[in-house]
């Protein structure tokens, strides 16, 4: 990398938020056409220092050259026509305009005070050939799929020029399919000279895709250096300081003979004719594509979604769920998929949060004991390993990873006979993670029967003693511990040849 | 460092207030200003708490003053009718009954609270109206008139018994915010309607007694303004209090996007307003401006509340 061909030159980048020094003089530099990955934990500073160089965030101190001249970005906008582009991990297009209006968004051609629609679509057509994607101009935004949604975002970086695009996660809310479809666009892209900065979770995406690798940690730059000389253990003890166990083959099964929970026959209009059982103390996985049903079986069990035909049975009793109040008090709760929509009253404390479900025990001459409330609120904090300074701060104030142990926290307090999971360690770190992954474990050896949905196959049959894979609303296949990764995820597609149908 | 100036600037800006006031004018201080500035609030105290309650619960009831208006008609009718305990529990449950139904109606539909209760406060407005075919009814019998009279403008160490009403309901309902699972409950359905709707809260029951609490409370504004009148008029309460309710809670620190805030906030809005208002009024200030600082007032409190947010990102 000498400076001749270097597009971004980033010097001694300072960013500090109240007391912590989220990046401390960070400097690096990127090459034109290069794709760079940038790994660590979660709150190692990645996505401020990507925030620094698209302008979201002004540093405290350093300074940006780009293609060879010093710049200060006091705006996304002011970066975007300087050519830095930035896809947030949160989608950012107004969801009832089409596709082509949001594509040229804020740079729309004009005729006079109107918009020029035919140098829109001619635009349009450029940029759709320049990609290979396909995508209907006239379709409205929010219709689309996420992959589609990304590609629009894609598009309109490169309506204006954009010669660096940040990208913050891109894979995380896609399917396997999506996701092979993103990585062609990314290397297209860099072949016609764009600088991509990919921010991911995913080391084998990172490995993979990038030809360079930049790991964080407690915002310093721990190290940076060509792609093919990492590997996934290399990069984990880059992020996490010290090498770490990151999978669990090796899980002890606690389940039992002992049938305890069954689903039969439900069905509505995401659900075909599921049926399964779930054992006393096993931890049963349901996989499967984003969109399969999974959460959706979960949502139905729970009385969050309506059944219309199927029956549940819990340890020989039939149960009649209408709503998550009744499931709850049958003996049966979900951890659900979103912690922060679905999950947590942000503002509320974390003693608060875990007892959501059974202030009712905390009664005290009619009023609520703050007192009981919290002193059990530190039991269940050891219990699943919170990290966190008080009790009573509130829930907004904890990392992803903490956030997502207070709903465990919750689930423990409330101690049903069968546990559903949705996707627990979206977005948390690697040692956020493990502490899940035990808690579950535990959970199952106390004789718990857990449901466990997760995206991430790796973690599924690590933590599992079966699994469902789920395809279109209905069940494609079940697998029994130990597992064949490949069969498993050739399932995903509907492919099941090779694979035991028991 | 913002979420402290959210939480307290507002305590700030009343003693500055009070300081300021105290300092400028003599007459200020008297136990008589003061005692007047109560009489002025104390139905004001009862629609702000309502309205407090319902903001944390994430929820507007626009109704309260065609609810208490339509109330004060139907507490004089129960009057004549039945005599005076019994009016009064009648109008007091008549404003109960409108928020029942503004509860079932809008958490039944999944109406928007803003407009389903700015159409409701139509209807019960409307309501009053057949209820007094004409503009007023009157309590006939003298002696009740004068022992309503008595019971809630009669004085009690130089206040008014509808502010001793008022300021009770307030700490009722602040009690039973704070202490109690309802209460709890009420916070977490604000804050996150579908988390708490997962933990196996039934969030709409919550939401209903919120809109009957707002109810019962503009029920007792109805009263107070028969105690106060002999009278129901149609014209009794206009919806500009409903809107001063609205806003005090917020310049008060209470966020309105629901979750988050105390009743006590809600009166301290009152109070701050009702400082202006006097304050202004001792030194000799145009009432035009009195109405251009509470506006300025109220905006800032609402931009506080949104540059909050956007800090915590």
């Amino acid at each position: 990398m000498n400076s001749s061909t270097a597009l971004v030159r980033i010097h001694e980048l300072t960013k500090t938020f109240g007391a912590t020094r989220a990046v401390r003089s960070v400097s690096l530099s990127f090459t034109e056409g290069e794709i760079i990955g940038l790994v660590g934990e979660n709150g190692a500073g990645k996505s401020t220092l990507a925030k620094m160089i698209a302008g979201v965030y002004t540093a405290d101190s350093g300074r940006i050259e780009f293609a060879g001249s010093e710049v200060s970005f006091r705006s996304p906008f002011e970066a975007l026509r300087t050519g830095v582009a930035m896809m947030a991990q949160e989608i950012m297009l107004v969801p009832d305009a089409t596709v082509i209006e949001n594509v040229f968004l804020g740079s729309t051609p004009r005729r006079g005070i109107a918009p020029n629609k035919s140098k829109m679509r001619s635009d349009f057509k450029e940029l759709l050939e320049l990609t290979k994607f396909e995508l209907d101009p006239k379709a409205v935004v929010s219709r689309l799929r996420l992959a589609d949604q990304q590609k629009v975002e894609i598009l309109r970086s490169l309506s204006r020029n954009a010669k660096l695009i940040i990208m913050d996660e891109p894979s995380a809310s896609l399917t396997a399919d999506e996701v092979a479809r993103l990585h062609a666009t990314i290397r297209e892209l860099a072949r016609r000279g764009v600088t991509i900065l990919l921010i991911s979770h995913f080391l084998e995406e990172v490995l993979e895709l990038t030809t360079t690798t930049i790991v964080m940690r407690d915002g310093e730059v721990v190290k940076a250096g060509p792609t093919k000389d990492e590997t996934i253990d290399s990069l984990v003890s880059g992020m996490v300081g010290r090498s770490l166990e990151t999978r669990y083959f090796d899980n002890d099964s606690a389940a039992t003979q002992q049938v305890r929970f069954s689903v039969d026959g439900l069905t509505n209009s995401a659900l075909h004719d599921i049926s399964f059982e779930i054992h006393q103390g096993e931890i049963l996985g349901l996989a499967g594509l984003i969109g399969a049903g999974r959460t959706e079986i979960a949502r139905a069990i729970f009385g969050a979604d309506a059944l219309d035909s199927g029956t549940v049975t819990l340890e020989g009793k039939k149960l009649s769920v209408t709503s998550p109040r009744d499931a709850i008090k049958q003996g049966i709760y979900m951890i659900p998929e979103n912690r922060k929509e679905e999950g947590l009253i942000l503002e509320a404390s974390i003693s608060e949060n875990m007892m959501l479900s059974t202030l009712k025990r905390y009664r005290k001459a009619g009023s609520l004991s703050t007192r009981k409330l919290g002193k059990r609120a530190v039991e269940l904090a050891g219990e699943v390993d919170l990290r966190y300074s008080k009790i009573t701060q509130s829930a907004l104030s904890l990392s992803g990873g903490n956030q997502q142990k207070i709903l465990f926290g919750r689930a423990v307090e409330v101690a049903p006979k069968v546990l559903i999971v949705d996707e627990p360690t979206r977005g948390v770190d690697i040692a956020a993670k493990r502490a899940i992954h035990e808690t579950l474990l535990d959970l199952a050896k106390s004789g718990m029967s857990i449901l466990f949905i997760s995206s991430e196959i790796e973690e599924v049959l690590g933590v599992c003693d079966r699994v469902l894979v789920i395809h279109q609303g209905k069940v494609q296949v079940q697998f029994t511990a130990p597992f064949n990764q490949k069969q498993v995820v050739a399932a995903f597609f509907g492919q099941t040849s090779g694979a035991k149908h028991d | 460092m913002i979420e402290k100036l959210r939480s307290y600037g507002i305590v700030g800006v009343f003693g500055l207030l009070f300081v300021v006031l105290a300092i400028s004018s003599p007459s200020f201080l008297s136990w008589q200003n003061a005692a007047n500035i109560l009489d002025q609030s104390s139905i004001l105290f009862i629609m702000a708490t309502v309205l407090t309650l319902c903001i944390i619960a994430g929820i507007f009831d626009l109704s309260v003053a065609a609810t208490a208006t339509a109330s004060a008609i139907m507490t004089v009718n129960a009057i004549n009718a039945f005599g005076m305990v019994i009016g009064i529990i009648v109008g007091l449950g008549f404003g109960g009954v409108l928020g029942l139904l503004n509860g079932l109606g809008i958490v039944g539909t999944n109406v928007n609270s803003f407009i389903g209760t700015l159409a409701t406060s139509f209807a019960f407005r409307g309501l009053g109206l057949i209820l007094c075919s004409g503009g007023l009814v009157s309590i006939t019998n003298k002696d009740t008139a004068v022992a309503m009279r008595s019971a809630f403008e009669g004085k009690f160490l130089g206040i008014k018994g509808a502010v001793y009403i008022a300021l009770i309901f307030s700490a009722i309902v602040g009690i039973f915010l704070s202490r109690t699972i309802w209460g709890r409950n009420v916070y977490a359905v604000g804050g996150n309607p579908q988390a708490a709707y997962l933990a196996g809260i039934r969030t709409n029951r919550i939401l209903i007694s919120c809109y009957v609490l707002s109810g019962i409370g503009a029920g007792i504004a109805g009263v107070i303004y028969v105690g106060r009148y002999g009278s129901g008029a149609t014209n009794a309460y206009s919806d500009t209090i409903a809107f001063t309710a609205i806003a005090a809670p917020v310049v008060g620190g209470v966020s309105v996007f629901g979750g988050s805030g105390a009743i006590w906030r809600g009166i301290l809005g009152i109070l701050t307003f009702a400082l202006i208002g006097n304050g202004l009024n001792l030194l000799g200030v145009d009432t035009t401006y009195q109405l251009t600082a509470l506006g300025l007032l109220i905006f800032a409190a609402v931009a506080a509340d949104q540059v909050f947010r956007r800090s915590r990102g």
